[in-house]
């Protein structure tokens, strides 16, 4: 190592990670032109479509969505979860957490993170497809049998450029049945 | 109505003019962000901040040459004798003019054959959006600049690979098989792992106060290894990593 006069401070290493929630309007700045996200796009028309008037939106980053919110979950006729911090949930949790969402009576548009799923790396006792994105529509279909469980996302292979991070991927409209 | 985009690639953007400039600033800091650490201590005229894992890398290094790929290296020139910083955003020598940019991993067999004593990849954001063959295939470029005897320190995390299924997989297993890849491909041997995931606490029946947060260490990457070129006698002190 290099000689020097400096005091070295080692400190534990620290999350670094910044603009987390601000994650879409500091990417927006990187274009000339105004554009918008297909998968913004997708859950407007959802519930534009679906005719949902009181939506409950857990979120992470700010998203700017044009959606009738509502900051009280009892009266909502729909929550839709953006938040990442859900994929980060073990697997059992991430049901337990649709069910308690599902038990307010309202239906759920719920975005995973495919990257963050399993995060704590247990074995599943499912028989579940070879490939990765239907297995997790599989994994959440068999784990939620009193509800419907309808796939919304797009499969594609993700390289880093697609925005997973501001709107994750994997997109499901779960219902009670 | 706006154009709808799904990739950046579906779009123009603003920093394709010019490789120096503001925005691709940003874009380089989003995705090496020990270069905060760079910021501190250019600035600091009696202190320079490094973590556990630096410390242990800058304890454990072999007399001779070093090369940092994609980590903002430029962060520990203070502490490292002949430090070499590659780099593959141009924006770098706006402001560390010594930094050598490079195109592609394959330069570094033809820029610097056999030149380095070791070879630091710090959780490197464009080392990752690969399968598990082309990790294997940039620490093969990689190799092509050590010096036999050389050490490679590389660690990633484990979120931002592709193609394989985080539900059917045993995490540990793939990531461990790197380690054996690279023995046979390339003829490095793992002197030191460390390998780690979340440890979840069941969920409080409120939900409430959970731990959201990610894998360990996502600063230098919860995976890490550190290989040695064709010998497996250097001692690493693993001590340092002590908090």
């Amino acid at each position: 190592m290099k000689t020097t006069n400096k005091k070295i401070e080692v400190v534990k290493p620290y999350s670094l990670y910044k603009w987390t929630t601000n994650f879409k309007r500091v990417q927006e700045r990187f274009f000339d032109n105004q554009y918008k996200l297909r998968r913004i796009q997708q859950i407007e028309d959802f519930v534009a479509l679906n005719n949902y008037r009181s939506v409950y939106h857990v979120h992470e980053v700010h998203l700017d969505l044009d959606i009738p919110e509502t900051t009280d979950i009892t009266t909502a006729d729909l929550i839709l979860v953006t938040h990442n911090g859900y994929s980060r949930y073990p697997l059992n949790g991430i049901v337990d957490k649709i069910n308690s969402w599902l038990d307010t009576g309202a239906d759920l548009y719920l975005c995973l993170n495919r990257h963050y799923l399993n995060i704590d790396n247990q074995k599943i006792d499912l028989d579940l497809p070879k490939e990765f994105l239907p297995a997790i529509t599989s994994w959440l279909k068999q784990s939620l049998p009193m509800a419907t469980v309808v796939d919304l996302s797009r499969n594609y292979r993700d390289n880093g450029t697609q925005f997973s991070w501001v709107v994750p991927d994997r997109q499901y409209f779960i219902k009670r049945t | 109505m706006k154009k709808l985009i799904e990739s950046f690639s579906d779009y123009p953007m603003v920093s394709d003019r010019s490789e120096v400039s503001k925005h691709n600033y940003i874009r380089y800091r989003i995705g090496r962000i020990k270069h905060e650490y760079w910021l501190k201590n250019r600035k600091s005229k009696d202190k320079i901040l490094v973590d556990t894992y630096d410390w242990f890398i800058l304890n454990n290094l072999r007399p001779g040459n070093t090369c940092m790929f994609g980590s903002a290296g430029y962060y520990l020139d203070q502490l490292v004798e002949n430090l070499t910083v590659v780099e593959d955003w141009p924006v770098v020598k706006w402001f560390y003019p010594a930094a050598t940019i490079i195109t592609d991993r394959k330069e570094f067999g033809t820029l610097y054959p056999n030149t380095f004593d070791n070879f630091i990849v710090v959780n490197n954001r464009g080392d990752q959006w690969a399968e598990r063959d082309g990790t294997v295939e940039h620490i093969g470029n990689y190799t092509k600049s050590l010096r036999s005897g050389g050490l490679l320190f590389y660690s990633f995390r484990d979120t931002q690979n592709n193609e394989w299924n985080r539900l059917t997989t045993d995490h540990y297993k793939y990531y461990y098989e790197i380690a054996n890849i690279v023995k046979e491909k390339y003829d490095l041997n793992l002197l030191w792992h460390d390998i780690k995931f979340a440890v979840k606490e069941p969920l409080p029946p409120d939900f409430t106060d959970y731990d959201i947060m990610e894998n360990p260490d996502t600063t230098n990457g919860n995976i890490k290894f550190v290989f040695q070129y064709k010998d497996n006698t250097h001692p690493l002190d693993t001590s340092f990593l002590d908090d």
